[in-house]
């Protein structure tokens, strides 16, 4: 791997700016963008923007209304921390069950979501708690709910000229899980995850959003189940007739991780556990 | 920025290793591994697979267990780097306690792991110097033996935990 001078900007205004140039690839956590480069020798090569010192991106704050997680933040800091503990329990448990320690110590909530993998942990999540993404260019800002903003693997309406500036999530008093199934527990990618949030008043879901990640080329929410559950009471039947629906939802691929069918039947086993871990406060 | 014979671009950057101050011109699409084997002869951290699946490279920066084969050096401008060669204090004719239970668990088969193992353990520590099992076992999670020594080192980590004090882990951090 060798690259052109690559671009270290101080601000983000600079970066920005830089990200207008041709052949500009932002470089934040580096976890996905290294793999890919280290057997590529073709040309031409990009310009890595290096995003690292960008400090007014690399934090999380929340205010009356909303939660904004800067994109820089890594899987380590979600896990941690106190406000998404609180108000995303999904994410930070997304993120404490990605990769190792040493990856999720660099990897960061931005590459995830840019880098489109339909078996990105943390997209699941961020589809239930009905996140919103920021994208900024040097001219402009504009706002892409969560569900708008993939169009297939690996594909994006990110434009050349954007950076991801936040990711805001509404503040919902909701239950929630998210459970995934990899070949190991440590250093996997998911063949499968599903991430639900719920609101349940007086037992009845008043509220639900069920999304599943590795089963289609996009992350997808499962809206059929949805609708089953929605002014349900969680009891063993509705969640055995809801895991049964959402196998139809998943529209699951044979790949080097898993196989359709197996996909297909786990999507519901996961939908079953989570759901009788609410049933079972 | 210059260029430098192999017309790489290359950049200017300051950060500690091993609690010294270096400020040096590195090639800059090089990873943190390849600069510290090839540019400093830093050869004590292993170069496994490349890709953050094997923790051979583990190094800690800022505190942090990280793989060194998936951060450029553009990107540890300012930092405070350890690695392999700076856990026994300088000068000194003694190993660190992590080591030595390493040894004495006989948790080195090729030993090929053992560098990266022990950076992680210590990052362990920094976090949490009496792990349970289960934490021992999460924390290395991203280091492979191929030898698969696992219990061996499951144990050396127990008994460093056993042993270490806060003076012995003091130097990481600061
Ligand atoms: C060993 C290993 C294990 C892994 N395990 C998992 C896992 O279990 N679950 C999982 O989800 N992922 C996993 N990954 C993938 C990866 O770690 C994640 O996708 C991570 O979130 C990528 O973030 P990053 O900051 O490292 O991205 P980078 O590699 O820096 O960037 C990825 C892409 O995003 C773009 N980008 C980054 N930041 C921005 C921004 N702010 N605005 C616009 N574009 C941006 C880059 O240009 C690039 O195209 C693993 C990777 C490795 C190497």
């Amino acid at each position: 791997m060798s690259l052109p001078e690559p671009l270290i900007p101080k601000s983000l205004g600079d970066a920005l700016k830089a990200k207008a140039g041709k052949n500009v690839v932002a470089i934040a956590g580096g976890t996905d963008i290294l793999v890919k480069l280290h057997d590529r020798f073709d040309d031409p090569q990009p310009k890595l923007l290096i995003l690292d010192h960008l400090k007014a991106i690399h934090k999380i704050a929340i205010t009356k209304k909303e939660v904004t997680i800067g994109p820089l933040v890594t899987f380590s800091e979600i896990e941690k921390s106190d406000i998404l503990k609180a108000h995303a329990s999904q994410l930070t448990e997304a993120a404490s069950l990605a990769g190792s320690t040493q990856i999720r110590n660099r990897a960061t909530i931005g590459g995830n979501l840019a880098n489109g993998s339909p078996a990105g942990d943390l997209i699941s999540p961020l589809y239930v708690l009905g996140a919103s993404l920021e994208l900024s260019s040097s001219k402009s800002k504009r706002i892409v709910p969560i569900e708008e903003f993939f169009i297939g693997p690996g594909k994006t309406v990110l434009k050349s000229n954007e950076l991801i500036t936040a990711i805001k999530i509404p503040k919902l008093n909701n239950h929630g899980f998210f459970l995934r199934l990899a070949t190991r527990r440590a250093l996997a990618i998911s063949k499968v995850s599903v991430a639900a949030s719920l609101i349940i008043e007086n037992k009845k879901i008043e509220s639900i959003k069920i999304a599943l990640g590795a089963v289609a080329p996009t992350v997808i929410r499962a809206t059929r189940t949805e609708e089953l559950l929605l002014g349900k009471a969680l009891s063993p039947q509705v969640i055995a007739d809801a895991a049964s629906i959402i196998k139809e939802e998943a529209r699951p691929i044979d790949d080097i991780r898993s196989n359709a069918l197996y996909r297909k039947e786990m999507v519901g086993v996961l939908l079953k556990r989570g759901l009788e871990g609410i049933l079972n406060g | 920025m210059v260029r430098n014979n192999m017309t790489e671009p290359t950049i200017d950057i300051r950060f500690y290793l091993n609690g010294i101050a270096f400020n040096r011109n590195a090639p800059a699409s090089w990873t943190l591994l390849r600069f510290l084997r090839d540019a400093l002869g830093y050869t004590g951290t292993k170069c496994g697979c490349e890709v953050g699946e094997c923790g051979a490279c583990t190094v800690i920066v800022d505190g942090q267990p990280v793989n060194a084969c998936l951060i450029l050096t553009p990107q540890i401008d300012g930092a405070n780097i350890w690695t392999i060669e700076g856990v026994a204090a300088a000068g000194a004719n003694e190993l660190h306690p992590i080591q030595k239970a390493f040894l004495e668990c006989d948790a080195a088969h090729c030993g090929f792991c053992s560098p990266g193992m022990i950076m992680s353990t210590i990052a362990l520590f920094l976090k949490n110097s009496n792990p349970d099992d289960a934490q021992i076992k999460q924390a290395l999670a991203g280091n492979l033996c191929r030898c698969t020594g696992y219990i061996q080192i499951i144990d050396a980590v127990r008994k460093a935990a056993s042993k270490i004090t806060e003076n012995d882990l003091q130097k990481f951090v600061s």
